[in-house]
C-alpha cells in the first residue's frame, strides 16, 4: 500500500472515504464487463472540490486515476489499469436544481438515470435517454460513454440532452464546458467531452436537458414468419417517413426464452419480433400506428398486437428489457456485444453472424434497436466450460469485423473503453487516430484520466502509450 | 479463478450465477443509502467468490460486508440472473458463525432468550418496568413495552394463528386484532400452546442454523393437523415457508405448504367481513415488509384487505426496505436510521397520516421516527368497531 | 470521393481557407489578407432514404441536398440560405429558425473527411446515425469556423418531412405557448407578434393552432441578420427594441451588429487550436 498516497487522499477528504483493504478493491477490479483489473485505492468524494483534491492528489504521487459511476459499463471503461486511484462518484447523487421553465435541470453525477426521470415526473417531463440499464447507471456515466438506449432512434443519444458539463480537468482545475444558452461561444468542448470515456476530467455537474412527455404513446407488437420480414419491416417503416420512438427487434430464440420467462404473451414460435413505439400528439400518433401495422402485414406480420392501456404497454416492454433474465435460465453467463450496421444491410449482418457462432460452436441470441442499426449479438455460455472463453472472444472479434467490413462502426452504445481498443484501427486510420489522440491530449496532455481505454498504443505520432503489467482479459 | 476452493456453505452454481450486471444496485437499502459497491448485493457476491474461489481470508472485512445486510431479498426479486441471494448470505453467515466469532456469545444468548418464550415475557415485563423507572437508554430504539398483556383466547379450530416471540411479548393486542377479525371473516382461531415461541428467522439470518432448526421443530409440532397455519407478523412467515428448505423434510414441505399471511388468507373471504361506516376514513400508506413482498410475494393481499376500510395510497419508492430488518436495526442503528429516512420521506409525500406495515419489526422501527405505524388487521378492527364489537 | 486533388490544394503551409457561398463569410472575423482560397468538391455522393443519412461534397449547396432528400420525402436540419454550402454552414455551425423542433446543427454531421493543417486527410465520426467509436471529432468540427481543418465530404443525418407544415401568426404570449403546444417546430417573436412553425399530421397542426388561438401566415417574419446573441430561453423575456427571438431555444436576431462573446474555457480553447493547427495556418483571423 502506497501510504504516502493514502494519507494525503484521508486528509482531502475523510478518513472513512478513502479505502484500502484488499477485499473491497477486488469489488472495484472490475465493471459490468468481462475484464478485470486492480485499484490502489478506492475513494468516494461528496463535491467537487473533493473530486478535485482527488485528482491532485492522485497526480502528485504519479498515479492515474479512474472515474467510476454504478459500474454498469459493459467495455470496461471503468476497470483500473495501471494501479490507479479510483474517484467513485455514487455518493453525489443530487439533483441540484430543476428549471420547469426551461426544461432543464442540474444534476450531480451520481444520480442514477431513471431517478432523474421520476424526479422530473411530476413536471410532464423526463430524461430522454433510456439504456436498459437506466434505473442502475449514473447520468455521469452515461455523459461518458455518449448513452443511448431504444427511445434515442427518435430523441437522440445522450449528447443531444447535455447542455453543460462542469468539469474536473486532470490537472485538477474547474472548467464549465458548454452553456444554458442557445449557441455557447466557441469550439463544442461539451460535445467534444460527452463520450470521451473519463479520458478528459470527471464531469462534477450536469445540466441536462428535460423532455417533455408526449401526450399520445401506441406500442405494437409485430411478429414474424422469417427475419428477413422483420427486416423489410423496419426499412419500410423508416422509408414511410415515421421515425417512430423505438423499433426493436427480438430473434425466436430470444423472445421463447423471453416468454417463458415474463409470459408477455411474445408468441414463441415467431421467427423474430418487433416492438415498435410511436408517440407524439394523437392524430399523427394514431395514424403512425395503424401505418405501422399495415406496414407489417404487407411485409408478411403474422399478428399485430396493439397494447390497450398503460398496463399492457408495460407488459411488452418488460419483455423487451427482460431479455438477459431470460437467458440467465439458459446458461449463467452471457457475452453482449454491441455493433452498428447500416439499416439496409441489417439481415445480411444477422445472417453473417449466427453463421459466425456455429463456427464457434457457441450459442446465440440476438436483440436489436433494429431502427438505428445497433445489434447486440448475445452469446450464452457457461464459462467453466473448458477453452469456451476463447471462442467467445474470437467470436466477438469476428462479428465485429463483419459489421465494420458491412459500412458500421464499432459500437453504438457501450464506448470503447478497454473491450475495443485495439479494434480502432479496423475504422481509423493512423491519421484518424492521431487526430483524436491531438483532442484527448489537449484535455489531458500527461496522460493520467483513465488512460488505456479508448484509443490504443501509439495512437498519437511519436508516442508510446505504456501498457501496464498484469490486466486480465 | 479455481473453483474447488468451497471455503463458503453456498453452492457453487449459485454463487456464479451473478454476472454483476449491476441491475440490483438501487433496489438494495444499503447501497442507496452509502453508494459502496460493499454495501451492494453484487459487491457482497463478488466478495463471497473472492473468499470461496479465490482464498481471500474470511475478515473482519469480509464479516463486516455481510453483516450489513439487511437480508431483505429485493435484489432477488429484480435479478434478472435469479440469483438466490437470500441463500448464499444465509450460507455466508452460517460459515461465519461457525468458523469465525461473527456471532459472539452475548449475540447468542439474545437469540437464545428469543426461544425461550418465558424468558422472553419475563425479560420483557422487567424491562417494561425499567422503562417506567426511566433507566432504558431510548439509544436502544425499544417502544414502550407493556406491563400487563391480555390474555388471547382461541375461538374455534378452523386456523391456526402463530403467535410467535415478540409480536406476542410486545405487540399482543395485534393479536387480539386478528382473532377478532378472523373470526368475525367465518373462522375459529385455535391458538398453538406451549413451543409455537419462536420461528427462527433471525437465527436463520444470523447464520444460527442449527438453532434454526430446532426451533423450527417445535414450531411444526406445535400446530399439527391440516388447518392453515396463519402468520401475522410478516418475517416470521416467510421463514415457516422457507422450514422446507430449512429443515428439508417431507413433514417440513406439507407444513410450510399450510402457511399463508392473514392478509393472503382473508383477501378472497374479504366480502364475508361486515361493510365499515364510511365516515372518518383514514388515509393509509401501506409499507411492504421486505420478506412479504419478496419471498412471499403476498403483499397485494393487503390492500385488497384494507381498501374496504381505508383510502390506501402508495409509496414512491417501490417498495425499498425501510431498515427495520429484524434485527438489524439494533446492530446497526446509524445505517438502520438512514434507510428509514429514505422510507420517511416517501411516507410524508404520500399524504398519509397513518401507516400500515404487516411486521412488528418494522411498525417498532417505524414509530421510533414518530410515526403512527399499525398492523393492518388493528386498522381493519378498529372499524369494526374494535374491542367492543360483537 | 476522392479528396487528394482538394488535400492537395490545401498543401503543407501557407495561409489557407475554404469558400462556400460566402453567406456567412464575415462571422467570427475577417479572414488574414492573403489568404489562399480552395474549394471543397460538390456533389450528392451517396444517398439512401432507407438509410437516413446523405454523403456530398462539403461545396454542395443545402439547397440540393434538400432537394434531392426532399424528392423521397426527407429533409436535412441545416439553415438553407441561396448559395449557403453545407461545408460552410457547419463550419459555422449556426442553426436555422427550426432548431426548437430538430435540434442544433452540431447534431446533423454524422461523419466527415476534412483536410487538416499538415495537409493530411482524416476521417471522423462514422457512417452510421448511432455511433460511439472514439472520440466525437464531428462535434468540434461543427462551429470551428475551418479553424481545426478545412472540410472535403459530409454525411448528414436526414428527417422525415413532415405531412403538413404550415406557419401561423397572432398576439399571443409566446411562452405560454412553447409551455402549452407539444414539440413545435418554431416559435418566433418580435416583442407583439408571435410566429409559430407546427408541423406533423394536418389534424394535429390544426388542433394545436386552435389551441393557441393562432391564424395560419405564409411564412415566417423577416429575420436580421446584421446581428445575434446568444441567451437563455428564460432571458428572452427582458428583451425590448427591434429583435426576432428564436422562444424555446435562446436565439436573438437583431438589427445591428453584436459583439461576440469570450470563449468560456479560453484555456482549453487555445490549446485545441494550437494542437490541430500549431502554425495557424487556416482561416488566420477568424476566432471560433
Amino acid at each position: 500500500m502506497d501510504t504516502a498516497l493514502v494519507g494525503d487522499l484521508r486528509a482531502a477528504l475523510a478518513p472513512d472515504r478513502v479505502r484500502v483493504g484488499a477485499l473491497e478493491l477486488d469489488l472495484y477490479a472490475r465493471d459490468a464487463g468481462a475484464i478485470s483489473g486492480h485499484a490502489e485505492v478506492v475513494c468516494f468524494p461528496l463535491t467537487a472540490e473533493e473530486v478535485q483534491a482527488a485528482v491532485r492528489v492522485a497526480r502528485a504521487h504519479g498515479r492515474p486515476f479512474v472515474p467510476r459511476g454504478s459500474g454498469t459499463g459493459l467495455a470496461g471503461g471503468a476497470v483500473p489499469v495501471g494501479d490507479p486511484v479510483v474517484i467513485v462518484t455514487t455518493k453525489m447523487t443530487r439533483v441540484l436544481s430543476i428549471d420547469e421553465d426551461e426544461r432543464m435541470a442540474w444534476v450531480e453525477p451520481g444520480v442514477l438515470n431513471l431517478d432523474l426521470t421520476r424526479a422530473v415526473a411530476h413536471l410532464g417531463l423526463h430524461y430522454a435517454p433510456d439504456p436498459s440499464s437506466q434505473q442502475s447507471c449514473s447520468v455521469g456515466g452515461n455523459v461518458a460513454t455518449n448513452s443511448g438506449g431504444p427511445h434515442c432512434l427518435l430523441y437522440g443519444v445522450t449528447s443531444a440532452h447535455v447542455l453543460a458539463i462542469e468539469v474536473c480537468l486532470p490537472d485538477g482545475s474547474l472548467a464549465l464546458l458548454g452553456g444554458l444558452d442557445a449557441e455557447p461561444f466557441g469550439y463544442d468542448l461539451r460535445g467534444a467531452f460527452v463520450g470521451s470515456e473519463g479520458t478528459m476530467g470527471i464531469a462534477t455537474r450536469i445540466a441536462v436537458r428535460l423532455t417533455p412527455d408526449p401526450p399520445a404513446v401506441r406500442t405494437l407488437l409485430l411478429d414474424f414468419t422469417s427475419v428477413e420480414d422483420a427486416a423489410a419491416t423496419v426499412s419500410a417503416i423508416i422509408a414511410a417517413g415515421h421515425v417512430p420512438a423505438a423499433l426493436e427487434m427480438m430473434d425466436a430464440e430470444i423472445t421463447r426464452a423471453v416468454e417463458d420467462f415474463v409470459h408477455a404473451g411474445f408468441p414463441r414460435d415467431a421467427a423474430a419480433v418487433l416492438l415498435v413505439e410511436v408517440d407524439g400528439l394523437p392524430a399523427g400518433t394514431d395514424a403512425a400506428a395503424q401505418e405501422v401495422g399495415e406496414i407489417g402485414r404487407a411485409h408478411g406480420a403474422r399478428t399485430v398486437r396493439v397494447a390497450a392501456d398503460e398496463a399492457e404497454r408495460a407488459l411488452l416492454w418488460k419483455g423487451r428489457k427482460s431479455a438477459f433474465g431470460a437467458i440467465a435460465r439458459i446458461a449463467p453467463n452471457y457475452y453482449l456485444h454491441d455493433a452498428v450496421v447500416p439499416r439496409t444491410r441489417l439481415v445480411e449482418v444477422m445472417r453473417a453472424v449466427y453463421e459466425i457462432a456455429a463456427r464457434h460452436e457457441l450459442m446465440m441470441m440476438n436483440v436489436f434497436h433494429a431502427g438505428d442499426g445497433n445489434l447486440h449479438p448475445l452469446i450464452v455460455f457457461d464459462r467453466r466450460t473448458p477453452g469456451v472463453m476463447e471462442r467467445v472472444m474470437a467470436a466477438g472479434d469476428a462479428i465485429i469485423t463483419a459489421c465494420v467490413e458491412a459500412g458500421g462502426v464499432l459500437s453504438g452504445e457501450h464506448g470503447i473503453g478497454l473491450e475495443k481498443r485495439d479494434l480502432m484501427p479496423l475504422l481509423f486510420s493512423a491519421a484518424d487516430l492521431d487526430a483524436q489522440a491531438r483532442l484527448r491530449d489537449v484535455f489531458d496532455p500527461d496522460g493520467v484520466s483513465n488512460p488505456t481505454k479508448v484509443l490504443p498504443a501509439g495512437s498519437r505520432c511519436g508516442d508510446l502509450q505504456r501498457v501496464p503489467e498484469g490486466v486480465w482479459i | 479463478m479455481t473453483l474447488t476452493g468451497a471455503r463458503l456453505r453456498v453452492d457453487d452454481d449459485e454463487l456464479v450465477a451473478c454476472v454483476a450486471c449491476g441491475l440490483c444496485l438501487p433496489h438494495c437499502p444499503t447501497y442507496r443509502v452509502t453508494g459502496e459497491e460493499s454495501a451492494s448485493p453484487r459487491g457482497r457476491i463478488a466478495a463471497m467468490r473472492a473468499v470461496h474461489f479465490d482464498g481471500r481470508p474470511l475478515d473482519d472485512d469480509f464479516t463486516r460486508f455481510m453483516d450489513l445486510c439487511v437480508q431483505c431479498r429485493a435484489c432477488e426479486a429484480v435479478c434478472p440472473s435469479s440469483v438466490p441471494f437470500g441463500h448464499l448470505m444465509e450460507g455466508a453467515r452460517d460459515t461465519l458463525a461457525r468458523e469465525t466469532r461473527y456471532q459472539p456469545w452475548w449475540r447468542r444468548a439474545g437469540y437464545r432468550i428469543l426461544g425461550h418464550h418465558r424468558l422472553l415475557l419475563a425479560a420483557s415485563t422487567a424491562l417494561a418496568v425499567a422503562q417506567r423507572a426511566r433507566v432504558v437508554p431510548r439509544r436502544l430504539g425499544l417502544p414502550r413495552l407493556p406491563l400487563r398483556r391480555t390474555t388471547l383466547a382461541p375461538t374455534g379450530t378452523d386456523v391456526w394463528l402463530f403467535t410467535g416471540c415478540v409480536m406476542d411479548a410486545w405487540m399482543r393486542p395485534v393479536h387480539a386484532s386478528v382473532v377478532r377479525v378472523l373470526t368475525a371473516a367465518g373462522a375459529g382461531v385455535a391458538l398453538p400452546g406451549a413451543g409455537a415461541d419462536c420461528c427462527g428467522a433471525l437465527h436463520a439470518h444470523a447464520g444460527l442454523l442449527d438453532d434454526a432448526r430446532a426451533l423450527a421443530r417445535r414450531v411444526m409440532s406445535s400446530m399439527p393437523g391440516d388447518a392453515p397455519v396463519l402468520v401475522d407478523s410478516a418475517g416470521c412467515g416467510a421463514a415457516l415457508e422457507d422450514y422446507r428448505h430449512l429443515v428439508g423434510t417431507r413433514e417440513a414441505e406439507r407444513f410450510a405448504a399450510r402457511v399463508q399471511d392473514v392478509s393472503e388468507w382473508l383477501a378472497p373471504r374479504i366480502d364475508q367481513l361486515p361493510a365499515a361506516p364510511r365516515h372518518r376514513r383514514p388515509t393509509v400508506a401501506v409499507q411492504d415488509p421486505c420478506h412479504l413482498q419478496h419471498v412471499q410475494k403476498a403483499h397485494q393481499h393487503v390492500r385488497t384487505v384494507l381498501r374496504p376500510f381505508v383510502d390506501v395510497v402508495e409509496l414512491d419508492d417501490e417498495g425499498l426496505c425501510c431498515g427495520a430488518g429484524g434485527a438489524y436495526a439494533a446492530q446497526h442503528p446509524e445505517l438502520a436510521g438512514a434507510i428509514r429516512d429514505r422510507k420517511v420521506g416517501a411516507i410524508r409525500r404520500s399524504g398519509a397520516t397513518v401507516v400500515a406495515s404487516a411486521n412488528p419489526g418494522c411498525v417498532m422501527h417505524l414509530a421510533a421516527a414518530g410515526l403512527v405505524v399499525r398492523h393492518p388487521f388493528e386498522l381493519i378492527d378498529d372499524a369494526l368497531g374494535g374491542p367492543g364489537a360483537g | 470521393m476522392d479528396l487528394t486533388a482538394f488535400a492537395e490544394a490545401v498543401g503543407t503551409e501557407g495561409p489557407v481557407t475554404a469558400v462556400g457561398g460566402r453567406t456567412q463569410w464575415d462571422v467570427g472575423g475577417a479572414v488574414a489578407p492573403g489568404t489562399r482560397e480552395v474549394r471543397a468538391p460538390e456533389g450528392i455522393l451517396e444517398y439512401e432514404p432507407g438509410e437516413m443519412t446523405v454523403r456530398c461534397g462539403a461545396a454542395t449547396t443545402v439547397r440540393e441536398v434538400d432537394e434531392v432528400v426532399g424528392a423521397h420525402g426527407q429533409l436535412v436540419a441545416l439553415p438553407d440560405e441561396a448559395g449557403a454550402t453545407v461545408g460552410g454552414v457547419l463550419a459555422v455551425g449556426r442553426s436555422g429558425v427550426r432548431r426548437l423542433g430538430y435540434g442544433p446543427a452540431r447534431d446533423v454531421l454524422l461523419e466527415a473527411r476534412y483536410v487538416s493543417a499538415e495537409g493530411t486527410l482524416v476521417k471522423a465520426g462514422g457512417p452510421t446515425v448511432k455511433n460511439v467509436s472514439g472520440f466525437d471529432l464531428c462535434r468540434l468540427l461543427v462551429g470551428s469556423l475551418g479553424t481545426i481543418g478545412l472540410l472535403g465530404e459530409v454525411r448528414l443525418r436526414c428527417r422525415p418531412r413532415p405531412a403538413r407544415s404550415q406557419w401561423f401568426a397572432g398576439e399571443v404570449d409566446p411562452f405560454a405557448l412553447h409551455r402549452e403546444l407539444y414539440r413545435p417546430t418554431s416559435i418566433l417573436w418580435d416583442g407583439s407578434t408571435t410566429w409559430v412553425l407546427l408541423e406533423g399530421h394536418p389534424v394535429d397542426v390544426d388542433d394545436q393552432a386552435r389551441l393557441a388561438r393562432l391564424a395560419p401566415v405564409d411564412g415566417p417574419p423577416a429575420v436580421p441578420a446584421e446581428g445575434r446573441r446568444s441567451l437563455r430561453p428564460s432571458e428572452l423575456r427582458a428583451l425590448t427594441g427591434a429583435f426576432v427571438a428564436e422562444i424555446g431555444v435562446g436565439i436573438v436576431h437583431l438589427p445591428h451588429p453584436v459583439d461576440p462573446p469570450a470563449p468560456a474555457a479560453p484555456d482549453l480553447h487555445r490549446r485545441i487550436k494550437a494542437a490541430f493547427d500549431p502554425t495557424g495556418r487556416l482561416n488566420p483571423g477568424r476566432q471560433a
